[in-house]
């Protein structure tokens, strides 16, 4: 009998999580001239990482977003998920969430959680255990049976990231997602999205215009330049997690906005 | 609950004063016959009126199925396609500034006076709220909501039947409402003009002979009618689970109708 280490496994393990884009154009193509959104954008997200992209608007960043949820084709370039293109959404390798909730009016917050799982035909009560679980995760245990309209904005945009979160993708994608909160309920759902991925260990893409929320939030900060967009720095955040509320005003956060602010001031 | 109240308050207050004032003698009999007389007419001829609720019923029914079916129909490709709307909307907009019941004697020249002229005229007349408000209620579906459901894998179909129905049934609804209240004053109003059957036609062949008691038990009836439909719109758009948010959307667009921003020139 052949030893099991020999055996080759059919497909290659999953890289859980990891984003890969290389050399990515896009042209917006109009009646008078073409437009350069992104030029030769290339970058390594490594799994489990929680990554910020910040620019003008204008700079792409949504776009680039956009095409990494196989939501958009780039012009030029490949961009890979665990290994493979995503050349239309993958519900399995990548959950994403926007800017608003997006949630279905008709829907109460734990259908609006099942609905991915409701498109595969998962049966309804497993449907209903993974919704319960994700409310749970968010800090929505008990609002389950609410209309969107009976919920606070904060509270939706809980929804939303657990309706992202419930097909278990590897990498979830984040447009500017707290842009429509007010500032206070801005700072608790940033505190509670790294608990969330703390918890989860996803990699997670974040675009934000707010240079604050970029530093708190990231492992690294990707800036980028407007049209044509394209990365103009790439800083790690060594800040010791978890991150807190005191670190707002240290030495090394202004540091590491202000250079942040340096780059996008030149392009402004 | 006190506004409720009040409502039937006033009802009932209309009713008995229906009855007083031209018992009363404060009315002529030929201006407003007593509700009692009313009624008493009404039962009198009651197999003439069974007869004739017969017909109009019959008339609203097929008009209602063409108006609200063929409006929901042509709405919703008119709402999701821009080529057909370009090429329909201006059309449909300036004709709903006509007065369609010119067109009614053209109709009866065309398919005699028996029912099929009232319902090709109710038809066209219960068409047109149908389905511009069927169209708006397409086009003004929040396409982020669309987004959404395609970032979760969501095919063509799923995101039809799933999202863009849900969506429209609001403002579809409150286009009903308005379309179909426009069908019964289309079989109406035909029947009064040129026919020889249904309701209309029995309040209007009473009038010419002044015989007031049974144009106000034909008019009753007309009001039972409407009552009823209006009823059966809101039993169904609970039902159809009317959510807060689409409700209100739905309710925009009714008043919007209703305002007269896209009232028809009867």
């Amino acid at each position: 009998m052949q030893p099991l280490a020999n055996v080759t496994p059919l497909k290659p393990p999953p890289r859980a999580g990891a984003i890969e884009v290389r050399n990515v154009g896009q042209v917006f193509r109009t009646r008078s001239q073409d437009v350069v959104a992104l030029e030769d954008v290339s970058l390594d997200i490594k799994p489990g990482r929680f990554v910020v992209l910040v620019g003008p608007s204008g700079c792409g960043k949504s776009t680039l977003l956009m095409m990494m949820a196989g939501l958009r084709a780039q012009t030029s370039g490949t961009i890979t998920i665990n290994g493979a293109p995503i050349p239309q959404p993958d519900p399995d390798r990548v959950g994403v969430v926007f800017q608003e909730p997006s949630l279905f009016p008709w829907l109460t917050a734990e259908d609006n959680v099942e609905f991915p799982l409701a498109l595969r035909g998962v049966a309804k009560a497993e449907r209903r255990d993974k919704a319960q679980d994700m409310l749970k995760l968010v800090g929505l245990d008990g609002f389950g049976r609410r209309h969107p309209h009976e919920l606070s904005g904060g509270m939706k945009q809980r929804v939303s990231i657990a309706r992202g979160l419930v097909q278990d993708p590897p990498v979830l994608l984040m447009d500017e997602p707290f842009a429509a909160l007010d500032e206070q309920t801005r700072m608790t759902m940033g505190d509670e999205l790294l608990r969330i991925w703390a918890t989860t260990g996803k990699t997670v893409v974040f675009v934000t215009h707010s240079l604050t929320e970029a530093v708190y939030l990231a492992d690294e900060v990707i800036v980028m330049s407007p049209r044509p967009g394209r990365i103009v720095d790439h800083l790690q955040v060594p800040l010791p997690r978890p991150r807190t509320y005191e670190m707002l005003s240290g030495d090394a956060f202004g540091a590491l906005r202000d250079r942040i602010w340096r780059h996008i001031r030149k392009s402004a | 609950m006190r506004a409720k109240t009040l409502r039937h308050l006033i009802v009932v207050g209309l009713i008995v004063l229906w009855e007083l004032l031209p018992r009363a003698g404060l009315i002529p009999e030929l201006f407003l016959p007593s509700l009692s007389s009313t009624l008493l007419a009404g039962w009198n001829e009651a197999a003439e009126y069974g007869h004739a609720l017969a017909v109009t019923l019959y008339e609203v029914a097929v008009s209602m199925a063409f108006a609200c079916g063929g409006g929901i129909l042509l709405g919703a490709i008119v709402g999701s396609l821009p080529r057909p709307r370009l090429l329909i909307m201006p059309m449909v907009s300036s004709l709903y500034a006509v007065p369609l019941v010119i067109l009614y004697p053209v109709f009866t020249v065309w398919l005699g006076i028996g029912s099929e002229s009232k319902i090709a005229f109710a038809s066209i007349y219960g068409f047109l709220p149908t389905m511009l408000a069927t169209a708006a209620g397409i086009q003004t579906i929040d396409p982020q909501l669309l987004l959404a459901a395609r970032s979760m894998g969501a095919t063509l179909n799923q995101r039809l039947v799933r999202v863009i129905i849900p969506a429209a049934i609001p403002t579809v609804l409150s286009g009903l409402r308005v379309g179909g209240a426009l069908v019964i004053v289309g079989v109406v109003v035909s029947e009064m003009l040129i026919s020889s059957a249904g309701i209309g036609y029995l309040i209007s062949r009473y009038r010419t002979i002044l015989d007031s008691p049974h144009v106000f038990a034909g008019v009753l009836l007309v009001l039972f009618m409407a009552i009823a439909f209006n009823t059966a719109i809101r039993w169904i758009e609970r039902k159809a689970a009317i959510w807060q948010t689409g409700m209100r959307a739905g309710q925009n667009a009714a008043d919007e109708i209703g305002s007269g921003a896209m009232q028809p020139a009867t």
